[in-house]
């Protein structure tokens, strides 16, 4: 028998992140987190799934409103926190206005390290796991500076926090490949042809649960990854 | 007509150095740092707190109104040292906005009004914890992991468009009042390089438009042994520097 664990995932109305809610709520208790109005969340998430509202371009509140999240629903600890929400525009030149680069960083790189800071006392709790979800363009990327700047930001943040949380929390960055989801279209991006190679949102978010279970970090998610090993797409938290 | 320099924290340490080797070199040297200048210094200082919005923007206003500047050096960095979970989460945000959000969005705002000169030279002073990690001090680390994937994410198109070079420089620790601040007690200055020293071979690397610059042999090896071994080298920071922080430092 696996445990059922206590799962906060952020970015959990689109993509990845609701695709791993879809995964993962029948065996687990699930809290998601998104911007979305609760009503319009309530018909996109599985009967059942928390839901809290916070906004990420608003960092501190966002990681505030999670803590009152998991006091109100009486969760004394958290086996895990995935932290996947994630904003992106594409630009030319990579000259991008100051508003993108502002609500970018608050979104993707702020926000997770106030939320990580806010759930300490509950993951280390249960020995729990933090995975930051960065991307495979946290090297850098012309079409998205900021964005892959943010997602480099999360790698630091990530090798950072591994050492300080040893033996308490679980520390791991995640980078995900070319996904199937909407966030392409929201970035104003076009993969063209390409885009037939992206992966499913299901499948990332079953290689997702994997890296979960393994802890390993940091760990690219590609499709690479998933055609040469079924296990890769078959492993469970438990 | 002298060339046009900007540096970012430059009232002390290595932003200091380089704003006194730009001026020495004959570049009007433009200023910008939380705290005032003395009177008698060479250079236009603008009083402006890169963690402030509405004075980041107004700075861009001002600069927007003048000439392109021909070398560009983001200098300034606040720290914040202690246990991540026990750091007022004000000052983290406090460090990712000016190590991070503001060095970006003002390079991007010059960019964007054709205020950085065809041919010029970038500077992102980003820290040598980006090879490890930096146990101690995560939301540092995190924003100057972020300042140089950025610098390294606009270097080509920008060198292509405009014959722009952007290095990243990666200095370990100097003998500055920053270090001393935010190194664990008892950790000898006497080895940290002079920022003068660091401000000479980055500004040397930033000339000829390296991409990359590790000012010094130590920086040179650490950075290998942390590509080579990331996290053995991010154990050992742990041991040497979070396992004898004593004490939070927020700013």
């Amino acid at each position: 028998m696996s445990k059922r664990r206590k799962i906060v995932i952020t970015g959990a109305t689109a993509g990845i992140g609701l695709a791993l809610v879809q995964r993962l709520h029948a065996r687990h208790d699930i809290m998601a987190v998104g911007r979305k109005p609760s009503e319009e969340a309530a018909d996109l998430l599985p009967e059942g799934t928390r839901y809290v509202r916070a906004d990420h371009a608003d960092p501190a509140g966002c990681a505030q409103a999670i803590a009152q999240g998991l006091l109100k629903a009486g969760w004394l600890k958290l086996d895990n926190a995935v932290l996947n929400a994630g904003i992106g525009q594409v630009v030319d030149d990579a000259i991008e206005p100051v508003d993108l680069v502002r609500q970018t960083l608050d979104t993707n790189l702020t926000a997770p390290v106030l939320i990580a800071r806010a759930l300490f006392p509950w993951l280390s709790k249960a020995n729990g796991t933090l995975t930051l979800v960065g991307s495979v363009a946290h090297k850098g990327q012309a079409l998205f500076p900021t964005y892959a700047a943010s997602k480099a930001g999360l790698n630091g943040l990530a090798r950072a926090l591994r050492a300080e949380w040893a033996g308490s929390v679980t520390v791991q960055a995640v980078h995900p490949g070319p996904t199937k989801t909407e966030m392409h279209a929201k970035a104003g991006y076009d993969p063209g042809r390409a885009g037939a190679l992206f992966i499913g949102a299901d499948k990332m978010a079953a290689m997702l649960e994997s890296a979960m279970a393994n802890g390993r970090s940091p760990q690219s998610l590609a499709f690479v990854r998933a055609w040469s090993s079924v296990s890769q797409m078959t492993a469970r938290l438990r | 007509m002298s060339k046009r320099a900007c540096v970012t924290g430059a009232y002390q340490g290595l932003g200091r150095a380089i704003a006194q080797q730009l001026h020495d070199q004959g570049y009007a040297v433009t200023t910008i740092d939380r705290s005032r200048m003395d009177v008698d210094t060479p250079f236009d200082h603008h009083t402006t707190d890169l963690a402030n919005r509405a004075q980041v923007d107004a700075l861009i206003d001002v600069l927007a109104r003048q000439e392109p500047f021909d070398m560009l050096v983001f200098n300034a960095g606040i720290s914040a040292t202690g246990k991540f979970e026990e750091i007022d989460p004000e000052a983290h945000a406090r460090v990712l906005e000016v190590n991070a959000v503001a060095p970006i969005s003002l390079c991007a705002a010059l960019m964007g009004r054709t205020r950085i000169a065809q041919g010029a030279r970038i500077c992102f002073v980003s820290s040598l914890s980006h090879f490890t990690g930096y146990p101690g001090a995560a939301s540092y680390g995190a924003s100057k992991d972020a300042v140089a994937v950025y610098a390294n994410s606009v270097r080509k198109k920008w060198r292509q468009a405009n014959d722009v070079s952007v290095t990243t420089a990666y200095p370990g620790p100097l003998r500055t009042e920053h270090a001393a601040r935010h190194a664990p007690e008892g950790a000898k200055a006497d080895k940290r390089m002079a920022p003068q020293q660091a401000a000479e071979l980055i500004l040397n690397d930033v000339a000829s438009g390296k991409p990359v610059s590790l000012p010094g042999g130590g920086a040179k090896l650490f950075a290998f042994a942390g590509r080579l071994m990331p996290a053995l080298v991010t154990n050992v920071m742990r041991r040497v520097i979070y396992d004898k922080l004593n004490r939070n430092v927020e700013d």
